[in-house]
């Protein structure tokens, strides 16, 4: 049972990364590839991290599987946003 | 059995990586901006960190989970550092 669980957490989340990755392959625009990428990759990466913490099932490990989350959620939007701002500006100038 | 049943799952989701990997490489090649650039190293940053856990399992060490940490670490200093760095060079 611990198996199915671990395995349909990992292939959802390598789905998800893999959707991420075909949006920053086919969208138009920097901002929308953007937009693409950000959000379905921390939840995808959210995901894997639970598996791989389910499969180790110590303390330590999800501790760092906390950390790991929360630096993910933090750092992700603050990295598009510094990306899109400087989008914004160039193409403001141009 | 199940050993098996999990390690051909595995397999399939390191091959969706791969993918995902490949996909952004091509943009990380045709990007016309370099912000596309910067988008596809962020998000090639991110398909490693999926990498190395699942090698966790596969290896069955859980060592390979500070790796995780370290590369979301450099991978958002490298994203903030690149992107500062085009906001005042333009």
């Amino acid at each position: 049972m611990k198996e199915i669980i671990i395995s349909i957490l990992l292939l959802t989340g390598s789905l998800f990364i893999l959707i991420a990755a075909i949006g920053l392959l086919r969208f138009r625009d920097v901002l929308s590839r953007m937009h693409a990428t950000t959000k379905a990759t921390s939840f995808g990466l959210l995901l894997i991290v639970t598996g791989v913490a389910l499969y180790f099932l110590t303390v330590a490990v999800f501790v760092k599987a906390v950390l790991v989350v929360l630096f993910i959620y933090l750092t992700a939007p603050l990295a598009a946003h510094s990306i899109s701002k400087t989008t914004h500006k160039s193409s403001k100038r141009d | 059995m199940e050993p098996g049943i999990q390690q051909i799952l595995m397999i399939i989701s390191f091959s969706t990586l791969l993918a995902a990997m490949v996909l952004a490489l091509v943009r990380l090649i045709r990007g016309p901006q370099s912000a596309d650039m910067i988008v596809a190293l962020d998000l090639i940053a991110s398909i490693v960190m999926g990498y190395i856990l699942i090698y966790a399992i596969l290896a069955d060490k859980m060592v390979y989970f500070d790796i995780a940490i370290v590369i979301s670490l450099i991978s958002f200093m490298g994203t903030v550092a690149i992107s500062i760095y085009l906001k005042h060079n333009r």
